[in-house]
Parts: C-alpha cells; structure tokens; sequence
C-alpha cells in the first residue's frame, strides 16, 4: 500500500468519525478534519433587519443548548481523547445568520404552517477554520431554523463545557426530500400530559420532523376540549384532569410551530368514536357491543350513525369547531376500520336506511364528502386513511392526503387512483408492535404487527418503493405512529426514541442516502455509519432529557465497528 | 331476574371487587364489604421489647405510603363511587404488630438474608370492620414486614378519606417458593444507584424477596473490590460508572431493610473480557475477531482458567467480593463458555500441556477451588445451568443452578438433584422482542424473540415434568433484565409491571387465573406510578376502569 492510500484510508476512517454526528444526515455535506472550539462569548449574529420573534427565540434556544449541551465525543477517552487538538484549536467567535437577499421576513410559524407543498426548508452552513468563521444562510425563516438545528449537532463537550468540533473546515447544503415528514401520536386510548407532548415535539425538532399528527380521540376517550360541545371531554375523557383545554391546544401547536412543526389533528370518524356516547348516546351505533370482536378491531365497539341526518349535522359542527380554532392548512378525518354489523344490527341507523332509501355505503360516502367538505371550508387539506379509498371506495377530494397504514403494498394502489399519500404502513412503522398481546385473557397472544419495529426495519423504507416515476409526486412524506394502548408518559419516551430518528432520517433523504448508495447498502446500518450517528443522536437526547433507549452496550457504542455482526 | 341469577352476579362482581388488588395475592383470605376509613391520625405500633431499627423504618414508609399514594379505584368513576359510603364507615385508628409467642426480634434485614430455605415470611392479618384495631402476627419481623406490604395495597384514596371498602378482612398468607427474585445486568449498561433503590422499593411492593445483581460483564467492570480497583478504575465506563463499596453497603442495607437480599454475580470464567484492561496476562482471546467464533456477544474474552495463577486471583477476587455482600448466596456465572476461545489460546495451551488436563478438567479444578474459596467464606455458589448440564465440574451438591437457557432443561438439572432456580428465557427474559443490537445486520431480530408478555410469564408452571421429589428441588424464580439495550432511560417500563407476574407466581403458586389477575395488576402499575415508578400501561385506561371488558372474548 502506498503512503498516499495509507493517508486516504486514514482520512477515510477520520471522516467517519469526526463528521458521524448529524441526524438527519445532510443532502449535501463536504468536512474536514481541523478542530475549531466555540468562545465563551460565542454570539449568533441576525443580519436580518426585524427578525421574527420566534427566530429570535429559536436562537435563543441553541446558544442556551451549546451552553447546557454535556455531551462528550462517544469515543474511548470521551473527551479526554481529544483534549489536546481542542486546547490548540482556532476559536470560533460567532454564526453569522442572514436570509437571502429579497427574501420575504416571516415567522418560522407562518412557514411551517403553509401549505405543504410551498414550504421550503433548505439552507446554506458554511463553516471555516482559518480564520474562524460560520455563516448560515436559507430563503427563509423555516431554513434558518433547520439550519440552527443542524449547527447544535455539530459540537461536543468537554468536561469543561467548552464546545470543540473536529471536522472542520464543513460546508452543509441541505435540503429534505419530503415536506411531510412526521410522528403520530394517540392520546385517547391514554392520556399524556401537556408537558410530555412539548417535550416530544422538542425531541422532534431536533431531528427536523416537520409534522406532529394527532390522533387525539378515540373510542376510549375523548380528552379534546371542543368549543361547540364541551359536553364531549367533560363526559368523554378519564378524568378532568385528563383533558386537552382549549388552551392547551393552542399552546401545544404554538410550541410546534415555533419549532418547525406542524399540527394535523385527526378526528378519527365515523369509526373510532364511541367515548362521544358518554356525552350524545344519541349518536352512536352499538356502543360498547358485545361481543366486541363482532363489532369493532378492539374493545370498545360503536360508531358515529352515519345514517341519521342529525348526527351529520353534529359531526359538521364537531368539525367546524375543531378546525375554526387550528391554524394549519391540513387536517384528517380518519375513517380506519369502519365495521359494516354495528350499523346492520343498529337499529336506529336501519330505520334512517329505509326512511331516506340510502345503502349504506351511501351513507359512508355521504358522512366522507359531508366532513372533508368542511375541512375544505376551513381551507384545510383533507387526510383520510387508505381503507376508507381501497376498502371503501368513498368518493374523496382530488387534493385528499391518504395516510397509507395497513401496508407498505397499499401505497402503489392509492397512488394508481392518482392520490397523493403519506406512508405509515404498520409493516415498517409502527412503534408499539411487538409488545405482545394487550386484550386480556389471551395467554398466547401476540402483537397483531408482530414484530417489533426496529430501527433498521423502519430505516430500510423505500419511500418509492412499487411506484412509477410519475407518481413519486405523490408522496408527500410518511410517519412513525405510537398507538397507546400499551403506552403512556411512563414509556413515551423509550418506545418512541431513538426509533423515531429513523423515519426522520428516510424523509428527510428520501429514497437513498445523499451519496447516492441504496439505505440498506453495504454497511449502512454498520456501526460505523449509520447506527454510530443514531448512537450519539441517543446520547445527545439523553443528555437533553429525553429518556432515549440504549440500542447497544456503552462498550460497542465507544467502540465503532466492533460489535457488528461481520467484525 | 331470578334469585340464583342475581347471586351469579354478585358473585362475578365479587370477583373483581378491590380486594383482590392484592399482588400477589394471599394464600388464604376472607373479606367482607364494609367500608372503613383510616383514621386522619392512624397509628401503627409494634409490640414487644427490642424492636429493630429497619421494622421502625418500614412502619414510617407504610405509613407514608398510606396517606400519599391517593390511588383513586380502578372503577368508572374512581373514588367518587365509594364517597357515598364514607359517612356511614367505621373508622380504623390502630395498627398492632406483634411477633408471635415465643419469637424475638431480629432485624428485617438479617432475616432476609438468610438462606431461602430459612426465611420465615408468614403472616397473619386482620383488618375488623368495627374500627377496633388491625394486627398482624408473624414469627418474624421479615413476616410482620410482609404484612405490612399487604396492608397498604388494601387503601385507596378519594379527596381526603383512606379507605377500604372490603372489610373485614383476614389474610393468612406466606409463600409457596423461598426464592422470588429480580436479575439486573449492570455491565452492558450501567444504573446509578437511585434507579436500584428505586427498583428495590419497586420488588419490595411485590414481595419480591431476592435481587441477582449480574454486576460485571465483558462490556464493563462497575464494581469497586477492596484490593482490586484497578479492575474498576480499567473497566468502568467511566469513573463516574462505578458501585463503590459504599454504594454497594448502601444497597445491600437498602435492599435487607425492604426483605430483599442480595445475591452478586462475579460471572467466570466466560464473560470477562473486560478483565484484560487491568490484567491482560489473565484474559484469553480478547476482542478476538470475528467474536461470533469466540462469544456469544461482541466482545470476546475469558478468564485463563488453566492458568494457577489466574485461579489464585479468581479465588481471592471472589472472597473479597464475598466480605461485601453478606447474602448466603454467591453467583459465580458459568454461562456461555467458548471453547475456540481456548483453542487459539497459546498460554492456556501451554497450561494444560503442562498439567496433563484436558480444557475440562483444568475448568473441574478451576471451579472447584474458586468455589472453595467462596465456601470457606459461609457462601452457597450459584451457577447458570451450563456448570451442570454441559461441564463435567465437581459442585457441591449445595450448589443451586439458574435454568435459564430453556424451561426444558428443568428436568435434567432436578433429575441431577440439583436444587434450582427458574429463570427461562422462554419465559422470564424482560429483554427479548426487542429487535437485534449488532450493527450491520438490519434484519437481525432479537435471539429470543418474541417479547415475553405478562400472561406468559404468568402461565408458567414451576414444577412441570418434574416428580413429587424432583419438584422439592424448587427454590423459586425470577424475571431478568439483560441490558445490552436498556438503560435508566427505560428501566422502570421494561420491568414493570411484568416482574410482577413471576413476584406473584411464586408467592401464591402457579394456577392463577389470567382474568381475575389482570384487574389486580392494573392496580399494582397505578399504584406503583403513584410511588413514582414508571409501570407501563398494560392496556387503555377504559379497559383497566372495565374489568373482563377487553376479554379476548368479552
């Protein structure tokens, strides 16, 4: 081997390490090996003349985080091992921050509640060490945010709190292959606290998520504090203290919005809601039916009467009301798992059949066409789920978003009726599979999505995989859901974190990895790629607070490379 | 609705009444329906001369527990459908403790660790529903403490009252196995010593009544030994990562105050790579490649066994590792002995050129005069199934064996005359379903796939296949945490409430039932959230309010 491949391999090796560190990996990145600290003075300068108040924040945020940030190399030594190249390092005085020349002045929360397919996240970081200088430059406020983002991760800590990095000079220019990039959270089947949900939405932000999808009632419980019917929460969630205030709401969507991230509420219907009967019996078909296998995928059974004109009436103002108060450009009507024996047997609904001579299916479609109308008038995208478009052929809006969960294969088939979708295909993406079965009295039972999802499962995703070239556009992005019947703040934040980063990441990249290599290539998931970038997005979590789960022993984490299956 | 169908329904509801909130649940019991209210100023006191310092203690922490765990019933409603009765209830202003005739005091703590087999924690206890007093009687103060767990799961909580609304109640109760225990792995991940304690309280509430500390590994040597802290200062993973010899007093006394003893694993001669980072002469194979020829884990490494003077050290390390734990019981590991490891090992080589043994017999002289050493020192080894089922090693038949590679393998460690200790991976191992952690290998799932749910574990039965006689070889089990992928980060939720299910079922015996049990241990995970640990959910909150109503048949 010549001197010249001996150098390569070393720098090789180097690269690997010292630039390991962002999550999600940038669409464009060149570094160095140089080391550069941060001054104690470190400044952010906004060469932006009014800066919107939640930038101002936001760089607020990060100074305060390179401050707080304990977060050593993960290398044998910590920091130690790098103390002498950081004691020698150039030291870099501030990020200069600025938007492009003519660029509109807008807050990150306007940007990240435009519509999805205006928004624009990318951005422009430049780092040099001789002389010491970082600028970061986007069109816009959103860029700039992820841009910050991406800075935060680029520096380590040494037991002094001083913030060294060893990869410069670096040069990001970054961009997501998908707007809609997301996690689903279920807060019915149980409650989470305000402070849990701000807490994940801070994880998410810093993982550039741009979506939180809320699927925030269900037939267990109805924790939304609704304008129009109060009645629904006060008689339909666990306990008083278990419930969403209006404030609440607002205050969770402004914390995302700050951040980066979007707020889709999902009103799951005309299926998923039986804990409305605690506060309109009026409305819903078999309620709490036995057995219940008969009538709904889980206990309880009961479905809104799709049939009665009343009840249609009540689910348009359940609508209007919720969307009146949410200030983003989509919102989604549900509609999983609709189960055709709690209508035929309900007797109220058979009798609005006959009186108004409709089918059923004609009420389905009916119930569809009626919500999204009123999702459209509040000038909001309509989500639906793919059963409702394959199983139940209902007649949805051209621009409908079909969020795509019983299986990856689904997506071809919404995409050949010309929908453009979100991906959740429980094969991939779901987060509570694999915990076992959680009906009672099932000895042998396991997890219906069986198995556990790992992180290199979800990671594997094909964003385009079974589609032509000319549907790709419809692919908005895709989400990591956490259904809560075996969850709750008690486990929020292990079941969900790292994996989570996962699905960050494939959105972010898209269907390859910016080198061009296929996700699952050759060493991707390697310890020395990927997974000891996710090692450290899991330390850096942890020091920030957030319970993320070990994915290996500290000896292999410290230790790139040794503990694949090949070494 | 006729008379006899109305008694079926109260029967049924009977069934799920709050009383059978106990976990585990007692041997024998009887209660009634009346509501009885604690007492604003309720006092427990202990009879007798002598009382120890750690009963006072636990006297303080249940009555802490009483008042501050307000768990509002599992029942549509919550509490507000008990207030109703508050007015018209007694209320109970007494708790006596008392030892039974005869019977003296002896701290809580000495009595845990005895040997199982000689662990009194029998007790009786009367709640009346007239407000006259409480008692429990044991012949023990491990028995009064046991107790006194018991008492304080009979409370809930509505506004200010603490209530009951199952008295009277009699509770004759003791366990069907002396061993019911927890393994933790302290090496692949290292838990600072809040998140033990917290797990001990967490055992204590079940009657979980031993915790095997797995404390070294190859990945990491957390633990500080007088005499040899370089394998600490060398193999932590940080200085901040390791269990000083006051960690560990403060643990085992943390652990004795709450019924708990502490059985430690020095796991030899596999596992302990991480040995070589102070003693590299005594390691074989470390971090060979590839590891999957040498380990079952990445990274590779074991103890020269062959080697004297690596015998000498091991028995030295094990008796000063014993001084610290003051348990009868003394894991020295076992598991997972590689035997290419040796092969391309030139000194061990040399060794047993030397000696004349074959790899077996120098591991028969290694075991026998390291578990000498731990024997000179008052200890019982434990060892993993392997000592005795794959190696031809001379154990005492003292010995007690861990089955953990497969329930199967019961049978033939009995049939050995082995007494035993169950812990399966097919059914106690916390750690499977979770997916595979090597790199590279994204289709990797977890080697003992699937997830162990809590009716698994609660199904298990721990004497079958075995004869009458082979089944007194029972010592009890335990579920295990193996931490190559947890941490604190999610140690409560992986953990509970599902240890729970083995805490019961060797407490009350095997038998029990899925449907009743499911209510009583929604209640043991509320309760446990409400003391601060993070039991996870084991369904929604509408199904734990609805007893039998998520039936897979309901």
């Amino acid at each position: 081997m010549s001197l010249t491949s001996v150098l390569r391999l070393i720098l090789c090796v180097l690269l690997a390490q010292y630039a390991s560190a962002l999550w999600p990996i940038p669409r464009s990145l060149s570094t160095g090996t140089s080391p550069l600290k941060l001054s104690p003075r470190f400044a952010v300068r906004l060469e932006i003349s009014t800066p919107p108040a939640d930038l101002l924040s936001a760089v607020s945020r990060t100074r305060a985080r390179l401050q707080s940030d304990r977060f050593e190399r993960l290398v044998l030594g910590r920091a130690s091992a790098d103390a002498k190249t950081v004691h020698a390092a150039p030291v870099l005085a501030s990020l200069t921050v600025s938007l492009t020349a003519g660029s509109p002045i807008r807050t990150v929360a306007e940007e990240t509640t435009q519509d999805i397919d205006a928004r624009s996240e990318s951005y422009v970081l430049i780092v040099t060490d001789h002389p010491p200088t970082a600028t970061l430059s986007a069109n816009l406020t959103l860029g700039l945010l992820r841009g910050l983002t991406t800075f935060e991760q680029l520096w380590y800590s040494n037991s002094q709190g001083t913030k060294y990095l060893l990869s410069a000079p670096l040069f990001v220019e970054d961009a997501p292959a998908f707007p809609y990039r997301g996690f689903s959270l279920d807060t019915s089947r149980n409650f989470y606290p305000v402070a849990d949900i701000l807490r994940t939405l801070d994880a998410m932000s810093w993982v550039k998520l741009s979506v939180l999808y809320w699927h925030v009632i269900d037939s267990q419980s109805f924790p939304l504090e609704v304008e129009a019917f109060p009645e629904l929460s006060a008689k339909g969630a666990y306990s008083a203290a278990e419930v969403y205030t209006r404030n609440d709401i607002q205050h969770i969507i402004q914390h995302a919005n700050e951040r980066g991230i979007d707020v889709v509420m999902e009103l799951d219907s005309p299926g998923h809601t039986t804990a409305i009967s605690a506060a309109h019996p009026e409305h819903i078909a078999c309620p709490a039916k036995s057995p219940w296998s008969k009538y709904a995928n889980e206990p309880p059974a009961g479905q809104l009467r799709i049939a009665s004109p009343s009840t249609l009436a009540f689910a348009r103002t359940l609508f209007s009301s919720v969307a009146a108060a949410l200030p983003g450009t989509m919102m989604s009507s549900g509609g999983d798992e609709v189960n055709l024996p709690c209508w035929t047997e309900d007797q109220q609904t058979m009798s609005d059949l006959a009186r108004r001579n409709i089918t059923i299916s004609d009420a389905l479609n009916e119930f569809v066409q009626t919500i999204q109308g009123v999702i459209k008038e509040y000038g909001k995208t309509p989500f639906i789920k793919s059963d409702m478009v394959l199983t139940h052929n209902a007649p949805v809006v051209n621009d409908t978003v079909v969020v795509v969960w019983q299986t990856s294969q689904d997506a071809a088939s919404v995409a050949d009726r010309g929908l453009r979708l979100i991906h959740q295909p429980s094969n991939y993406f779901y987060l509570d599979c694999g915990a076992g079965e959680w009906l009672g009295n099932d000895i042998l039972g396991n997890s219906w999505c069986d198995p556990f999802k790992t992180w290199q499962r979800a990671y594997s995703f094909d964003p385009y995989a079974n589609l032509t070239a000319d549907q790709h556009d419809l692919v908005l992005g895709g989400q990591m859901p956490l259904w809560s019947e075996q969850s709750s703040p008690e486990n929020l934040d292990p079941i969900v974190w790292p994996r989570l980063a996962a699905g960050a990441e494939v959105f972010w990249t898209g269907a390859r990895l910016p080198d061009g290599s296929p996700r699952l290539g050759q060493n991707t998931t390697s310890s020395t790629h990927a997974l000891a970038r996710l090692n450290e997005l899991r330390y850096r979590l942890v020091d920030r607070g957030v319970n993320a789960i070990a994915l290996q022993p500290k000896w292999c984490v410290l230790r790139p490379g040794e503990c694949d299956l090949d070494s | 609705m006729k008379l006899f169908a109305l008694r079926v329904v109260v029967l049924l509801a009977a069934a799920y009444s709050p009383v059978e909130a106990l976990w585990p649940q007692p041997q024998n019991i009887q209660t009634g329906s009346e509501t009885l209210r604690l007492a604003p100023g309720f006092q427990i006191t202990v009879v007798g001369h002598g009382v120890p310092g750690d009963l006072i203690a636990a006297v303080g922490r249940t009555k802490q527990y009483l008042f501050q765990d307000r768990l509002e019933r599992l029942v549509v409603g919550r509490g507000a459908v008990d207030a109703p009765t508050f007015s018209k209830a007694k209320v109970l202003s007494r708790l006596t403790l008392s030892l039974a005739k005869g019977a003296s005091f002896a701290s809580i703590t000495s009595e845990a660790q005895k040997a199982p087999e000689d662990r009194d924690e029998a007790y009786h206890l009367v709640v009346p529903a007239d407000g006259s007093g409480a008692t429990i009687t044991a012949n023990s103060t491990l028995g009064l403490f046991r107790g006194l767990t018991t008492f304080s799961q009979l409370w809930y909580a509505h506004d200010n009252t603490v209530y009951t609304i199952s008295a009277p109640v009699t509770i004759q109760d003791a366990p069907a196995y002396p061993y019911r225990g927890l393994m933790l792995d302290t090496a692949r991940n290292y838990y600072p010593v809040a998140d033990i304690k917290r797990t001990l309280d967490a055992m204590s509430w079940v009657k979980i009544n031993q915790f095997h500390w797995h404390i070294v590994d190859s990945q990491s040597f957390p633990l500080q030994v007088p005499g040899f802290t370089d394998l600490a200062e060398k193999g932590a993973y940080s200085s901040s990562q390791v269990y000083t010899q006051s960690d560990v007093r403060d643990i085992v006394s943390y652990a004795g105050a709450r019924g708990i003893d502490v059985m430690v694993e020095i796991d030899t001669p596999g596992h302990t790579a991480i040995i070589a980072e102070a003693h590299p002469d005594f390691v074989a194979c470390p971090q060979a490649t590839p590891w999957a020829t040498y380990a079952n884990e990445p990274p590779a490494g074991q103890l020269r066994f062959a080697n004297a003077t690596v015998t000498n050290y091991v028995a030295n390390l094990f008796s000063a590792v014993a001084k610290l734990f003051p348990s009868t019981l003394f894991s020295t590991g076992g598991d997972e002995l590689n035997t290419n490891c040796y092969d391309i090992d030139t000194p061990t080589q040399a060794a047993l050129n030397a000696t004349g043994r074959t790899l077996e017999q120098a591991l028969d002289v290694f075991t026998q005069e390291t578990h000498r050493a731990l024997e000179a020192k008052g200890k019982t080894p434990v060892v993993w199934e392997e000592m005795v089922l794959v190696h031809n090693v001379t154990l005492s038949k003292e010995t007690k064996v861990l089955v953990w590679i497969s329930s199967d393998n019961v049978k033939a460690v009995a049939q050995k005359g082995y007494k035993l200790i169950h812990a399966a991976s097919d059914y106690f191992y916390l750690d499977c379903g979770a997916g595979g952690w090597v790199g590279n290998f994204p289709s990797g799932n977890s080697w003992c796939d699937p997830f162990k749910t809590w009716q698994h574990s609660y199904s298990f039965d721990p004497v079958a296949n075995l004869t009458a006689e082979e089944s007194k070889l029972v010592l009890g089990g335990q579920h295990l945490l193996w931490a190559e992928q947890s941490g604190p980060q999610n140690v409560d939720p992986i953990v509970w409430p599902r240890a729970a299910s083995s805490a019961e079922l060797f407490w009350s015996g095997p038998g029990g039932n899925l449907s009743t049990a499911l209510p009583r241990l929604h209640d043991v995970a509320y309760r446990f959230r409400q003391r601060g640990v993070n039991a996870i959910s084991l369904q929604p909150e509408w199904c734990a309010l609805r007893p039998g109503a998520c039936d897979l048949t309901a």
